[in-house]
């Protein structure tokens, strides 16, 4: 088979049982891979009033076509389950090196099923699968369960996916860490591993994965690589990495600050790009990525691959910690110990802002970096009160301390740095992601017209149905001038087989509204398509957008507008036309 | 004066593009796991360390063959002719660098700098990789990871302990 492997792992931890089964081809030219695929796959595999935290959730992790080839920045790797932080559906991606490893082991993806009744890692070493004892691993951080992966194994270069105590005792926004700094960050995915007691992955391919016309697919991935990639567009990512953010947002006024109560931070230049480059030792890729955006930072004695701008602002700038080594240092920490540092940042953030209003005392105050780092320690281990109370992410938090006017989330899922009152769009694509708040679904940081309501619905449906295809094929968004025609080129040049934009673009909008459609059936209404009570209400402080909240009556308005535009009716459910337009009617 | 390539683990990535473009071109798949050159990869401390053939003017593997497969052209690359090969893989356990295996047609396989032109150079971006004229500063760099020979153990061994020597002696 060309570009796929043409086989799925199957692991039922409850049963033991592990086999293998033949990609479905009649699912390939709908779904495509990764996302798209892992979604169909699971939307078999589960009812949707599933428990997450149960056996009976199953998690779907798949590659996809051009994973381990030459087109570059396809390495992401997808996980599709749904979310014990949030209660949707959701997809998360790591990059790094586990889904081409993957893929040379021979299996375009692994379904893992029911739940373990003891300790155990997967090990995959090309036809070799089996399940291991994991119990001396218990409580061991995620670095120290890399090592113990690769060292049982004794297979050098294995690539691994690991929890670690943050997802041993199932904290609902805890991650499974890839590479060491590499995670499928958000969803709780973490807890998922937890919940059936599969402490790691550890995977070693010495396999092939075969195109039709070789020296065309090389002359046609050169091409695009040189006249497409290689641009302005993307060539930041080489030179600055995320932190150029920093700089970006704050001159838009959209920079969090202070657990998002302004829209500028005075002391940018802390945490900005040449600030994380003056304490980097290196350029870090993921496979196939001659990017290389990754920026490895030490400062004394604390190293880490990072910090990115999620983490520069929500561990940094939002908690109103301008010193880049306690960023370093809190970015380490939670890379170890398995949370995600976007909404344990936000969720710090939020404590700090109840602990200096008096609404309730957590013991800590912006901008105290010692005392945070101490927080996530205490997070990690339930280890306090305050710990229990911060594990349970802002929207909990909220609930027990009735405090929503200080919550920042979305479905659950915790404001990603950029600021919806200095851009509606932002906050359209918050409220309609089908996990939660989240920036990468719709991206409209950059529109012109940041407050045009029906401009911006337009480009948020654009951008969501595109990322549905986009991380079908693995492609990372840091390849932000990549488009379906140059996808379906090196396609059909790979498959031996025609495929045509326009066929990627349906399958887009398909896996957008598959999600959708699973939520609705989940419960999920217009009600959940909502923003915090601080953006509807709040004036912005400081910056261009001083003044502004994003009014619920031109909310209102948007979100209507957007049903519409997509088809579906007033509560957000995918009309009948649509979805026998997309062929999901049958489904 | 010939050129060699040469390898700066300070300027690798990790993004492993040289070992699939190799693949690519010697075997028609993508396999990273047979290619010709191989990347060393510590995620964990941010850095990558090369393995590549050095091309060695008296090359262990050339003594080691029985069966005079193994032989240096006059680009000073050091060359398996396939149809003497016996895969009996004396020049595997040969070399310290672990830099050339028995590949899937039972032949010797190793870098053969893909006749003047190779791809690996080619494919990466960060300019880890060089087919040049020797200067004293690259010299001094390979040398330095020629130091790192081993005598016994896999190739993968071989290579990883490579990697792991010019970690230390670059990073620690």
């Amino acid at each position: 088979m060309n570009l796929y492997t043409g086989k799925l792992l199957v692991v039922d931890l409850s049963t033991k049982e592990i086999s293998t089964e033949p990609l479905r081809k009649e699912w390939i030219r709908q779904y495509w891979g990764s996302w798209g695929l892992a979604l169909r796959y699971y939307w078999d595999a589960v009812t949707p009033e599933v428990d997450p935290l149960s056996a009976d959730n199953a998690i779907v992790i798949m590659t996809g076509p051009f994973s381990g080839t030459l087109v570059p920045l396809t390495s992401r790797l997808s996980l599709v389950s749904k979310s014990p932080h949030t209660g949707t559906i959701f997809t998360s991606n790591v990059g790094g090196a586990f889904g081409p490893e993957l893929k040379y082991a021979g299996y375009d993806g692994l379904i893992i099923k029911g739940a373990s009744d003891s300790p155990v890692f997967l090990k995959i070493v090309d036809d070799e699968v089996s399940l291991e004892d994991a119990s001396d691993m218990m409580g061991k951080g995620i670095f120290e369960t890399e090592e113990c992966l690769e060292d049982v194994v004794g297979e050098i270069g294995a690539k691994t996916l690991a929890i670690g105590p943050a997802g041993e005792k199932l904290i609902t926004y805890s991650m499974i860490g890839s590479e060491s700094y590499r995670q499928f960050g958000r969803s709780g995915t973490g807890a998922l591993f937890g919940s059936k007691n599969l402490k790691g992955v550890v995977c070693k391919g010495s396999q092939s994965i075969a195109v039709a016309d070789m020296p065309k697919f090389i002359e046609r991935v050169t091409h695009h690589k040189t006249e497409n990639l290689f641009t302005e567009d993307n060539l930041w990512a080489n030179s600055d990495g995320t932190a150029v953010l920093v700089d970006v947002t704050n001159e838009m006024g959209i920079h969090p600050t202070k657990n998002y109560s302004a829209g500028i931070s005075e002391r940018k230049e802390t945490l900005n790009s040449d600030a994380v480059k003056a304490a980097k030792i290196s350029d870090r890729a993921c496979s196939g990525c001659p990017l290389a955006c990754g920026k490895f930072t030490k400062i004394g004695e604390t190293e880490v691959e990072g910090p990115e701008y999620e983490t520069l602002c929500l561990g940094g700038s939002n908690c109103d910690v301008h010193d880049l080594e306690a960023i370093i240092k809190f970015n380490r920490v939670c890379d170890d110990l398995g949370l995600d540092t976007m909404s344990c940042g936000s969720t710090i953030s939020m404590a700090m802002e109840m602990t200096e209003s008096g609404r309730h005392d957590f013991g800590i105050r912006f901008g105290e970096s010692d005392e945070y780092l101490k927080l996530v320690e205490e997070i990690a281990a339930l280890s306090t009160d305050r710990g229990r109370d911060l594990a349970l992410g802002a929207k909990r938090l909220a609930v027990k301390y009735d405090s929503a006017d200080m919550s920042m989330e979305v479905k659950g899922l915790e404001v990603p740095a950029y600021e919806p009152r200095g851009n509606y769009g932002m906050g359209i694509a918050y409220a309609t992601s089908e996990r939660g708040a989240c920036h990468l679904r719709a991206f409209p940081i950059f529109s012109e017209t940041p407050f045009e309501i029906e401009a911006l619905v337009d480009e948020v449906i654009e951008s969501q149905n595109f990322n549905g295809i986009k991380w079908s094929m693995c492609y990372c968004d840091f390849w932000g001038s990549i488009n379906t025609e140059i996808t379906a080129d090196l396609l059909s040049v790979g498959l031996g087989e025609e495929v045509t934009a326009a066929e990627l673009d349906k399958a887009g909008e398909r896996i957008w509204n598959l999600s959708r459609l699973f939520n609705t059936k989940n419960g999920f209404g217009a009600a959940e398509d909502s923003l915090p009570e601080k953006v509807l209400k709040n004036p912005l402080r400081k910056g261009p957008n001083a003044g502004k909240t994003f009014d619920p009556e031109d909310f209102s308005v948007a979100l209507n507008s957007y049903y519409k535009k997509r088809g579906w009716d007033e509560q957000g459910r995918p009309g009948t036309e649509k979805l026998a337009e997309l062929g999901l009617d049958q489904i | 004066m010939n050129k060699q390539l040469f390898a700066d683990p300070e300027k690798c990535t990790g993004c492993n593009r040289c070992a699939s473009v190799c693949s690519a071109m010697k075997t028609g798949s993508f396999a990273p796991s047979v290619a010709r050159i191989k990347v060393n990869n510590f995620p964990h401390r941010g850095f990558a360390v090369p393995s590549v053939c050095f091309q060695c003017p008296n090359a262990p593997c050339h003594k080691a063959c029985p069966s005079g497969a193994i032989s240096r052209n006059d680009a000073d690359v050091v060359v398996v002719d396939a149809q003497k090969c016996i895969a009996c893989g004396s020049c595997v356990k040969a070399c310290p660098y672990g830099m050339i295996e028995l590949g899937e047609q039972l032949v010797a396989a190793k870098c053969d700098h893909c006749d003047g032109d190779p791809a690996c150079v080619k494919e990466c971006f960060p300019g880890a990789l060089v087919y040049t004229e020797k200067t004293p500063e690259l010299m001094k760099l390979k040398g330095m990871q020629m130091k790192q020979r081993s005598s016994d153990g896999r190739s993968e061994e071989k290579r990883h302990r490579l990697g792991r020597a010019i970690l230390k002696q670059l990073r620690d």
